[in-house]
């Protein structure tokens, strides 16, 4: 056991600090599933409806947004300016979508590059970029979700404005079809099965108890993996092993995968924390109870 | 909450009355206008046509593409039409596929959680 355990750290790179600093990186991913990573590698742009940016939680305050349970980092919506009021260091938009309306700030960032035409007197030297968002016209909004007081509102990376409608329509379907597949799961999988496929459901509801959560992390997290990973996800939880769990060479062979492909998806599955390494490096169980 | 106004097809209209059930009576269509008559207009919505009571200052133009956000309610020639709050000119219809609009009112009705409250 206590092999399993220095491996068990050192796959996580954690390092020295002893026991306590080792067995507290594998404690973190478990109270917060996706809190570490969405700050510095989740890099994903949403697309949303503005209710999904209303209803967003917070796991715990500070914390990152999540909507159906996912983290969502940056997000990009369509709809329609309400009003414009240009301030000396923002312009403030009001954007309805028919689902809701939110405040949109952006930050007057005077030596950006994106506002290209600043040099012009012709138009008193205000800030003239094309794509300019209209009143009542429709803009499209990339931006991160965020709140002052109890205000919440989207930091706008760029507001621009909207002229094909059928960019409108295809927003909505994205975001449905984003939203399908953080509650349904991946389009042409099999829904997960048995215990997974509760928990995945349930996730929403689930409280951060740690048994719940990783439960919910399996369901969460492989969307987000390579297909090889899933592939060997998927065989250690349904392949009958003992508790030593299953070994590279048998997953690879079970898997008809070449051997530097399973260690591969390994090293993905054990960042991800949802396998942990048994008797030895190459000895790999789902981290369930 | 905010107001929401969802998005709708003719055949949805008499669900949106004010004498249902629902708490939203305005809503968003899409349709090009096929005829203006002063106060009054009609759009064509698919196979479908809306009358539309028009405000003092809509100006819809003839054969374009309009995106209408009004009231579900009573013609006075009986029937159900919408009263305009506001519209949106979105140009020539040709740039529009109107089957695409028909799927996303299916879509937005049936995934409720992320577009409309009940």
């Amino acid at each position: 056991m206590d092999s399993g355990y220095s491996n068990y750290n050192n796959s996580y790179g954690g390092g020295g600090g002893g026991g306590g600093g080792g067995g507290f990186m594998p404690g973190e991913m478990n109270n917060s599933p996706s809190g570490g990573k969405g700050d510095y590698n989740n890099a994903t742009l949403r697309p949303i409806t503005i209710k999904q940016a209303l209803d967003a939680t917070q796991p715990y305050p500070e914390a990152g947004y999540q909507i159906d349970s996912a983290e969502a980092a940056s997000v990009c919506f369509i709809g329609q300016v309400r009003n414009i009021s240009s301030q000396s260091t923002n312009v403030t938009y009001k954007i309805d979508d028919g689902t809701g309306e939110i405040e949109v700030k952006q930050w007057i960032d005077s030596s950006a590059a994106g506002t290209d035409n600043m040099d012009t007197d012709e138009n008193g030297g205000k800030p003239v970029a094309k794509n300019q968002p209209e009143l009542n016209g429709y803009a499209k909004v990339f931006g991160k979700l965020k709140s002052f007081g109890n205000k919440r509102f989207v930091g706008a990376h760029c507001v621009r404005a909207v002229s094909n409608i059928n960019e409108v329509h295809v927003h909505l379907l994205e975001a449905a079809a984003v939203h399908l597949f953080f509650t349904k799961g991946p389009v042409g999988e099999a829904a997960p099965a048995g215990a997974g496929g509760a928990s995945a459901g349930g996730a929403g509801d689930a409280s951060m108890g740690g048994v719940d959560d990783y439960g919910a992390e399996g369901g969460r997290a492989l969307p987000a993996m390579s297909p090889v990973a899933r592939r060997v996800y998927n065989l250690l939880r349904t392949e009958p092993q003992s508790n030593e769990g299953l070994h590279a060479q048998l997953i690879a062979a079970k898997l008809s995968l070449p051997m530097p492909d399973v260690a591969r998806a390994g090293d993905e599955l054990l960042t991800a924390g949802v396998i942990f390494s048994t008797v030895d490096e190459q000895t790999w169980a789902i981290l369930e109870y | 909450m905010s107001l929401q106004t969802p998005r709708v097809l003719p055949a949805h209209l008499h669900a949106f009355h004010t004498s249902s059930s629902t708490k939203h009576h305005t809503v968003r269509i899409l349709g090009t206008v096929s005829a203006l008559r002063g106060d009054t207009a009609t759009i064509t919505c698919g196979a479908d046509e809306v009358t539309l009571i028009l405000k003092p200052d809509s100006h819809l133009q003839m054969g374009k593409l309009v995106e209408i956000i009004g009231k579900v309610t009573d013609l006075n020639e009986g029937g159900i039409g919408i009263r305009v709050l506001g519209s949106t000119d979105w140009g020539n219809p040709a740039d529009c596929d109107y089957k695409i609009y028909e799927q996303v009112v299916n879509a937005t009705h049936k995934l409720k959680p992320i577009f409309y409250d009940e």
